[in-house]
């Protein structure tokens, strides 16, 4: 009995020390994985696909992971910092220093995971174009028939307003079996108007249409809703200009407007939205029309 | 003949799937399976993909310490007990018994690797929520990976006609990664200027197994089948390199003297 006691009383002693020790611990802990979390890869992506053996797929899952993980953690510490703001124009302000050669780890480990490259195209030419034209081609030489990379590529180059190198990866791209039959208008398109804004509503919604990552979908909701707004922005001016046409003089509030803007949503001080919700704000005195700085849909 | 090296296969398979080793592993894969599903949740729309990947790796991995584990105990045990001297005062060759231990162990073999494959296809339909054609085209993998399990078993049992449990496991493994690395050689063989060692590169590289001929889980994982012509040359290979394993066995085990 003496000894059961004893050795409870131990139990309850050394199990409450050690728990008292591990909390203790874990407050002067030093958070090591923020230090090694910018350290370069060790890997290239050849000898981390020879030591894999026949876990390579696996392995790629995990490095894409790790991907996704990577940037999701800069975009916390970047809204924590900026008051839950972010916006893909914010990408280049994360310092995402690792995550080409992340990409590039996984798309070597599994040269067909097509939802890598994808994602390298939305994000990575906020970074780095050449990188990311640099892992797409890659892409495209190891899955030679998937359309999806050429557009995603033609993508970049239209965004470099590379139009003529545009519409040479479109029209390449329309070659592929099973490529859509938008690929080769999109292909002229670029050669002949690809600065223009409806050139890039049809680039969003082909985007959209084809691809079913979510990153990808939500960067074309954004760029369709930018376009939305800028259509409205110049409507906005348009009526503004007419009105001083009209009056010899520029509006002192949008209550003057509001007939022709009709079409529009007005906050409750009577200004147009944008798609983000966020009013236009007069400028130059009421002559002219912008977005509001804060407005999610500006850049 | 027939119906004393069946009966020496129902007792192996009888004696394996009582093994408390073979169960801890088969439950550590399905528990591995089964973390699939939550692990997939960070993958951004790639559940089916990791539950295929880590599945099916599972199922490779877990499968290869199976035959290696349990198959260099096959001939060790039933010396250890004596229980080989009983056996082989009945008309039964040295031959025919080690071909019924191999044959019994495949049997423990498929029948793991069938619930395992049945813990992916339970995995898929969770996440996919739909009767997807995955849930069949991982099934061509399964095969390949029993057939590269095959060979890995009948390694085990060539080191342990001769050796020791934890020496013919040591070598087994080294041989399953050997055998994953067998492109290498062929690249050494080919990038060498001095001749005698291309021979010799050239030579393991057709001497060691390669596994590369069964590796098709990456495929899979993007809905791609092996073609019917892969499948069944690297059945035929697997049967061959069988083939000439078990006769290295036997050709050891019948020299081997248990005095």
């Amino acid at each position: 009995m003496k000894t059961d006691i004893a050795l409870t009383f131990v139990l309850i002693v050394c199990l409450g020390g050690a728990i008292g020790l591990s909390r203790g611990l874990d407050q002067h802990r030093i958070n090591s994985s923020d230090s090694f979390a910018e350290e370069p890869l060790y890997l290239n992506g050849r000898s981390a696909k020879r030591m894999t053996l026949a876990f390579n797929g696996l392995a790629a899952d995990w490095y894409w992971m790790r991907s996704l993980q990577y940037v999701g953690r800069k975009i916390v510490t970047y809204e924590d910092e900026h008051n839950g703001k972010f916006d893909l124009a914010d990408l280049p302000a994360l310092d995402l220093r690792l995550l080409p050669s992340l990409l590039d780890l996984t798309t070597t480990l599994d040269p067909q995971f097509i939802p890598a490259y994808e994602y390298a195209a939305v994000i990575l030419p906020e970074i780095n174009p050449n990188q990311a034209i640099a892992l797409l081609e890659k892409g495209i030489a190891a899955n030679q028939s998937s359309w999806r990379l050429y557009q995603h590529l033609g993508y970049i180059y239209w965004q470099r307003q590379d139009y003529r190198r545009a519409g040479e990866v479109y029209e390449a791209g329309a070659k592929m079996s099973g490529a859509p039959t938008w690929m080769p208008a999109m292909a002229a398109r670029m050669k002949s108007e690809g600065g223009s804004r409806a050139a890039a509503r049809e680039m969003y919604l082909h985007l959209r249409e084809s691809s079913s990552d979510l990153s990808v979908q939500q960067m074309v909701d954004h760029q369709l809703s930018r376009l939305d707004s800028l259509d409205k922005l110049d409507a906005i001016r348009q009526t503004l200009a007419l009105f001083k046409q009209r009056n010899g003089r520029c509006i002192t509030s949008w209550r003057e407007v509001a007939t022709e803007l009709r079409g529009f949503q007005f906050d409750a001080a009577g200004a147009p939205l944008d798609s983000s919700d966020a009013p236009y704000r007069l400028i130059n005195n009421g002559c002219g029309a912008d977005f509001d700085p804060d407005s999610k849909v500006a850049r | 003949m027939f119906g004393q090296t069946l009966a020496i296969v129902r007792n192996t398979f009888r004696e394996a799937v009582r093994d408390r080793v073979l169960y801890n592993l088969i439950l550590f894969a399905l528990l591995l399976i089964a973390s699939a599903i939550f692990i997939g949740e960070l993958s951004a729309g790639q559940e089916a993909k990791i539950v295929i990947d880590l599945g099916l790796s599972a199922m490779l991995l877990f499968g290869a310490f199976i035959a290696i584990f349990v198959g260099v105990g096959l001939v060790h045990k039933e010396i250890e007990r004596r229980t080989l001297y009983a056996i082989l005062s009945k008309p039964i060759g040295r031959g025919q018994f080690l071909f019924g231990k191999y044959l019994g162990l495949n049997l423990t073999l498929l029948v793991n690797l069938v619930v395992m494959g049945l813990g992916v296809v339970l995995a898929l339909l969770y996440t996919t929520r739909s009767l997807d054609p995955l849930v069949w085209r991982i099934w061509p993998a399964i095969l390949l990976i029993y057939f590269e399990l095959l060979i890995i078993t009948a390694i085990a049992l060539v080191f342990s006609s001769f050796s020791s449990p934890a020496l013919s496991a040591l070598l087994s493994f080294f041989i399953f990664v050997i055998g994953h690395f067998s492109s290498d050689l062929r690249a050494l063989s080919d990038s060498v200027t001095s001749t005698p060692a291309r021979w010799l590169f050239r030579v393991l590289y057709y001497l060691l197994p390669n596994f590369s001929n069964f590796s098709a889980i990456t495929a899979t994982a993007h809905g791609a089948n092996p073609d019917a012509r892969t499948v069944a040359g690297a059945m035929v290979y697997g049967g061959l390199y069988v083939a000439a394993l078990l006769s290295v066995a036997a050709l050891v085990f019948r020299r081997r003297n248990f005095k």
